[in-house]
């Protein structure tokens, strides 16, 4: 490793804090997976209730990040391409949910969607949101949006708006540009902030909770189990999905770079 | 109607306005729009293409291309930092257009553009791999792909390397003969504009101030605005040298200025001054004379004189002739 100064007490100084902060990090994660053991380990893996309750939070935080792809890219292009009226007011309303409290968010999307007339206006259309995967969904996505949002947004920025006016002088409509040159060259932003809006549904806890308590994602089971058993019952649940989300994660950002 | 016709375009973006554009274009011209940076240059090409919303009129023969979209008026485009899409590899910059657009024959019709601007070797590259002049031609061959009706080139020397810029105006000359096109290419530069335009426009603050045959345009400024923009020295008003025509200014070249030992005949006009600086540089001497406050600027050959006339405050006598005279 190569240092910019070579003052020792200012090197010192930084690698001291943050090995510090490193430690925080790590080492918690680290204990899991040691602390368990391997038998408890692979008893948890071929725990169908466990499996099914990852396979389930995998599934509808997918389901959510695809829906704001959907629906968020649009918007993204919209705050980095335009200016309008409101514009500061929506960028904020879009970074409210990482602002507030996970459980007071899930008791707002309960009033909302809950017992309510909104709630009974998407009950027509077969679509509940209390007690089923749409609930879920609905959670993860309002807390963890803003972090796919945001990062389109800056990705959309990055792109020259020449390059998608030379394409529309080569014959490509607005729609056709969007998908053959912006959605390309903003990817490696839309790739990062679509795997933190999923990682970061995948945990999602205090507002899920709150909507749906069955079926139960890994959060609400390990929650369920250290109230219900205590920790040695929860933790192993905790070490795998941590183990299978680093693996898709993984996974992910390696074939996003290929693509590179 | 002539080729290309624009009329009353306007557009007010930002605090800045294009006002009243009117400028007719014929079929394989070369019309070089002059200006300085911030005159609107860009900013009227956009308007031609349609990629920036302006009011009046254009007109593509009898057809009225202003109520067009960009992807519907068949104009090819070419920024000055050549806007490559860096998400495809060069020849799929180049075919970009056959995606969206019915090219007659379209394989023939590449390999020509690609052997004409050597571009066999890049083919597969990706575009982060080329130098500036590679993604110049690249970027050129992307809109001669489209087969367009006119060609836009914005600034398309000034990211390119001096050493190669006359090879490369000589190619453009060739590109715009040889697929037979009607080409606006934006510059501020008026050697460049000189070398390449049929004809010119020079553009300032959003207008349009002056436009016709180079020649005129180049040494005939309508304005002391637009001769200072030219590069003309020695502008005065006429009454110095005792002209009573309409004309209100006069230009002299510094270099035909000659000193002279007294006022005498052998100039149109002398004038007696004295020297304000005399800098040396490479081969000449820059002389600054004072002649009742007028201030002359004065190249003199180092060959022709051995030392500079560095006393200041020198009397001295300058002159030159009738047929070295512009009026604006």
């Amino acid at each position: 490793m190569k240092l910019a100064y070579k003052n020792n007490s200012f090197n010192v100084a930084l690698i001291v804090l943050a090995i510090i902060i490193v430690f925080f990090l790590s080492v918690p994660i680290l204990k899991m997976f040691v602390g368990v053991g391997s038998d408890k380990l692979i008893d948890t893996i071929k725990d169908g209730e466990v499996i099914s309750s990852i396979l389930l939070t995998m599934k509808v935080s997918l389901w959510a990040m695809l829906f704001v792809i959907f629906t968020g890219l649009p918007l993204a292009y919209l705050i980095a391409r335009y200016d309008f009226f409101g514009k500061s007011f929506l960028e904020a309303i879009i970074d409210i949910p990482i602002m507030i409290p996970h459980t007071a968010a899930g008791i707002a999307l309960l009033s909302t969607f809950g017992d309510t007339g909104l709630g009974g206006f998407f009950k027509v259309f077969g679509i509940e949101f209390v007690g089923t995967e749409y609930g879920i969904m609905i959670a993860m996505m309002f807390l963890s949006a803003p972090f796919l949002i945001n990062a389109a947004k800056d990705g959309f920025r990055k792109v020259d708006p020449k390059l998608e006016k030379v394409a529309r002088t080569l014959g490509a409509n607005p729609f056709r540009v969007f998908f053959a040159i912006s959605i390309p060259n903003a990817r490696k932003d839309i790739v990062n902030g679509a795997l933190m809006m999923w990682s970061r549904g995948l945990g999602e806890f205090g507002a899920v909770i709150i909507l749906v308590y069955h079926p139960m994602t890994t959060p609400v089971l390990i929650f369920d189990r250290f109230s219900s058993y205590g920790l040695s019952y929860s933790a192993p649940v905790a070490a795998v999905i941590i183990g299978f989300s680093a693996m898709v994660f993984l996974i992910i950002r390696f074939i996003a770079n290929r693509f590179d | 109607m002539s080729y290309l016709s624009i009329k009353n375009l306007s557009n007010r973006v930002a605090g800045f306005s294009l006002e009243d554009i009117c400028l007719d274009i014929e079929k394989g011209e070369y019309f070089v729009l002059l200006g300085q940076s911030g005159s609107g240059k860009t900013r009227l090409l956009e308007a031609i293409a349609g990629l920036d919303p302006s009011s009046g009129h254009i007109y593509y023969k009898e057809d009225e291309i202003s109520k067009k979209d960009p992807e519907h008026r068949d104009i090819g485009f070419v920024y000055q930092d050549f806007a490559l899409f860096p998400n495809l590899n060069v020849e799929e910059n180049i075919t970009f257009s056959g995606r969206y657009r019915e090219i007659e024959d379209a394989q023939d019709h590449f390999e020509d553009i690609v052997d004409f601007l050597e571009l066999k070797d890049l083919l597969k590259r990706s575009i982060s791999a080329l130098s500036g002049g590679e993604k110049q031609r690249i970027a050129i061959a992307r809109a001669l792909y489209s087969k367009p009706k006119i060609l836009l080139l914005d600034e398309p020397l000034s990211a390119i390397d001096p050493t190669f810029r006359n090879a490369i105006m000589k190619k453009l000359k060739e590109i715009h003969r040889r697929y037979d096109l009607t080409t606006i290419h934006v510059t501020h530069n008026f050697r460049e504009a000189s070398y390449l335009a049929d004809k010119i426009a020079i553009i300032m603050e959003g207008k349009i101030v002056q436009i016709g045959a180079p020649n005129d345009v180049l040494n005939h400024p309508q304005s002391i605005e637009i001769a200072k923009f030219l590069g003309f020295k020695n502008i005065f008003p006429t009454s110095l040298i005792g002209d009573n025509s309409h004309f209100k200014y006069f230009s002299v070249d510094p270099n035909v200025i000659r000193i002279v030992k007294e006022v005498n005949d052998y100039c149109d006009f002398a004038f007696e001054g004295f020297v304000e600086e005399c800098m040396g540089i490479t081969d000449h001497f820059k002389l600054f004379v004072n002649v009742d406050e007028n201030h002359f600027f004065i190249k003199i050959p180092k060959r022709e004189y051995e030392n500079c006339l560095s006393d200041s405050k020198q009397s001295i006598t300058i002159g030159f002739d009738e047929k070295d005279v512009s009026y604006i």
